[in-house]
């Protein structure tokens, strides 16, 4: 017996001996996505997973199905399995202080990608990294665009009536769009938001809720819609008025998806600012940075274009960049 | 007499209620703006064009699984599927007429296969999903809300392994027409909704089905031991669900020209519910209106194109619904309805008293 147990015990050694040995080979990148809810969501998981692969390190990837305590439940994994860096997107703003505190305590690297997390740490060294839109200023750039559109025209003193189709009330990019095309559009007077309304970021809602706007609103010159899909489903709506969506009302929509630059190519939309799911070469720079010591500024956005119909618009708060034409990028546009 | 017999009927009937919550609902429009009835007709698409238009309209999707699920509830039984069974609906049509969407991914107005089997196919695996709820309560006795929490659950993630988790997107003319094409200057899905409301009248009103389900509604064991099929019975109302409910995801993926896996049907289980118990039905089975479930779904849509309307505060929008929909129940509540009525009798009867006293 006693033998046996020696045997036993003396196996498990060797064995967790070759995984540790294993594990120094490479390093262990865990990743925890928040589910599939999109398009946008599937070309994120899909570019992030891929690079971290291509790097040649293990991924340990976790999809929580939008649902908070999977998430928590899967970064409790990754400590338990001694992972050497956690990639994070969080599902909802609030609630993350405990598990991140654990995160925090096992000292594993945690990079952030996508949505910030709220929480009430003193200082910000719970995080490695932040990688991820900046959605104040992709409503700003939506709410410039409008207006220097406008101006390009020759008609940038006229009265414009603009509606809203917001996205799900209190997500992080519907506070940050709403507050960034505020904060500009406030500063031109005869530019005014007539009427604002949740679409939940889906094309059928943001269709009935257009469909709505088309009688309760004398008359609509442009339409902001925080994210492609809910313009894509007004546009139908648009149509089924006997209106003509691109030329009797100006669309503008955020994300920058394939079928936005097709419908911008067709003339039934023109503009979209873009808010870019490809963050995996990103994630692999910090960490490929991280291991050879290096330091990093902790949060960084990414570099994001407006695309319209000719281009030439000016977007950016100094005025210098320009947008940029969707007919000449569609085709290495993959999701 | 005979008056008299017919006003405490009215009074006491549940969808008198709800035909009252509606004009309510209504006459509070009126007041506001006017325009709101305002209905003209659009030249470009050869249809009726206004808010009360779209109510009806819109409604469709709901409309039509809740005749189905009146079934099911008047059976005692609920179905949490219908939701997961329209994104699934949704995805196995689009698939089928966007086969090459990796090497075409530009939508065009054509479909790799005839647009008669995608009907077939997808209407054909939705009535069998709803066979297997049907089975799983009537054969194996499972609890319906747990029989159905299993499809509830799995019907999504099948839709979008069918559609490899992306969105696929069609212009097909043919198929967007039975979201966007019109007959008789009405939208289409009013004209399918009119269809189904007949059919299933014809059915639960000139066969005895409808009393059957009635009979098994009230008392199961009973039914059966005078003879009733009642299985069978529970069945059929499962995967005549399941039928509907692919319907409605048709239509849901042609109003916006794709599958959306991730949002399509989204609690519309509990719309449709509500629907049901808003036109009268009880959750408890026997009894049971399909005229009454219309109205609930068309109250349901009347809040909902108040809200975007009249601009309600998107913080706002849940708590408003929630408050419409609580006072239409209770005033259908049996205590409330019974003092009402009661109430009435008792000041003619005082009345009468001192007439004739």
């Amino acid at each position: 017996m006693k033998k046996l147990i020696a045997v036993i015990l003396s196996l498990a050694l060797v064995m967790a001996l070759g995984t540790t040995a294993l594990a120094q080979d490479t390093l262990t990148v865990a990743f925890s996505q928040i589910g599939q809810e999109s398009d946008w969501r599937t070309a994120n998981t899909d570019d992030v997973c891929k690079a971290i692969q291509d790097a040649g390190w293990n991924l340990v990837y976790d999809d929580a199905q939008q649902k908070q305590e999977n998430q928590v439940k899967a970064l409790r994994n990754f400590i338990t399995q001694g992972v050497d860096y956690i990639v994070f997107t969080a599902i909802v703003t609030t609630g993350w202080d405990e598990v991140l505190q654990e995160v925090k305590d096992s000292e594993i690297p945690l990079v952030l990608i996508d949505r910030f997390p709220q929480t009430s740490f003193a200082d910000d060294s719970w995080f490695t990294a932040f990688f991820g839109g900046d959605f104040v200023e992709e409503g700003a750039r939506a709410a410039r665009w409008i207006v220097n559109y406008y101006k390009s025209l020759g008609r940038g003193d006229e009265e414009v009536n603009i509606v809203r189709l917001e996205g799900t009330t209190t997500s992080d990019p519907q506070v940050g769009r709403s507050k960034g095309f505020d904060d500009v559009i406030v500063n031109y007077p005869n530019f005014k938001i007539v009427a604002s309304q949740t679409g939940n970021f889906t094309s059928a809602e943001g269709q009935a809720v257009m469909e709505s706007f088309l009688k309760s609103v004398d008359k609509i010159d442009v339409l902001w819609a925080e994210n492609d899909q809910m313009a894509l489903g007004a546009i139908e709506a648009i149509k089924a008025a006997g209106l003509q969506p691109g030329k009797d009302i100006i669309i503008v929509g955020c994300d920058g998806v394939k079928l936005a630059f097709e419908a911008i190519v067709n003339g039934e939309m023109n503009c979209t600012v873009e808010c870019t799911p490809l963050m995996g070469s990103r994630v692999v720079e910090v960490i490929t940075g991280l291991e050879a010591g290096e330091t990093f500024p902790k949060i960084v956005h990414p570099v994001e274009y407006v695309y319209d119909a000719n281009g030439g618009i000016a977007y950016t708060d100094d005025g210098t960049a320009l947008t940029r034409k969707a007919a000449d990028y569609i085709a290495e546009r993959l999701y | 007499m005979k008056w008299k017999f017919d006003s405490q009927h009215i009074l006491k009937s549940k969808i008198t209620w709800a035909v009252v919550a509606e004009l309510l609902i209504l006459l509070v429009c009126l007041i506001i703006r006017p325009e709101f009835f305002e209905i003209s007709y659009q030249e470009s698409t050869g249809m009726l064009y206004g808010s009360i238009i779209d109510i009806l309209n819109r409604s469709s999707e709901i409309t039509i699984i809740a005749l189905g699920m009146t079934l099911v509830i008047a059976l005692a039984g609920t179905d949490l599927s219908v939701g997961a069974v329209v994104a699934l609906s949704g995805a196995i049509g689009l698939k089928l007429m966007r086969w090459d969407m990796s090497e075409y991914p530009t939508a065009g107005n054509y479909s790799v296969t005839p647009l008669i089997w995608v009907f077939l196919v997808a209407l054909g695996i939705c009535f069998l999903f709803g066979c297997f709820n049907g089975l799983m309560v009537s054969r194996f006795g499972l609890q319906p809300i747990i029989a159905t929490l299993v499809l509830m659950v799995a019907g999504r993630g099948v839709a979008q392994i069918i559609t490899n988790g992306r969105q696929m997107t069609t212009n097909f003319a043919p198929f967007k027409f039975i979201s966007q094409g019109s007959v008789l200057f009405l939208p289409m899905p009013i004209i399918i909704t009119a269809v189904i409301f007949i059919l299933m009248v014809l059915l639960t009103r000139k066969t005895s089905f409808g009393m059957f389900v009635e009979a098994v509604g009230i008392n199961p064991r009973a039914s059966r031991v005078s003879g009733l099929r009642s299985s069978l019975i529970i069945f059929s109302a499962y995967a005549i669900t399941g039928l509907l409910a692919g319907i409605s995801g048709l239509i849901y993926a042609s109003r916006i020209g794709q599958n959306d896996s991730n949002n399509a049907g989204i609690n519309y289980e509990m719309d449709a519910i509500l629907a049901v118990v808003i036109g009268g039905t009880s959750m408890s089975g026997g009894k049971f209106s399909l005229a009454g479930t219309v109205m609930g779904s068309i109250i349901i849509r009347t809040i909902i194109t108040f809200v975007y309307y009249f601009g309600v505060a998107a913080e706002a929008i849940m708590a408003f619904k929630a408050l419409i929909v609580l006072v239409v129940i209770v005033l259908q509540a049996e205590p409330v309805r019974e003092f009402i009525s009661k109430r009435r009798k008792a000041r003619k009867t005082a009345i009468r008293g001192e007439l004739h006293g």
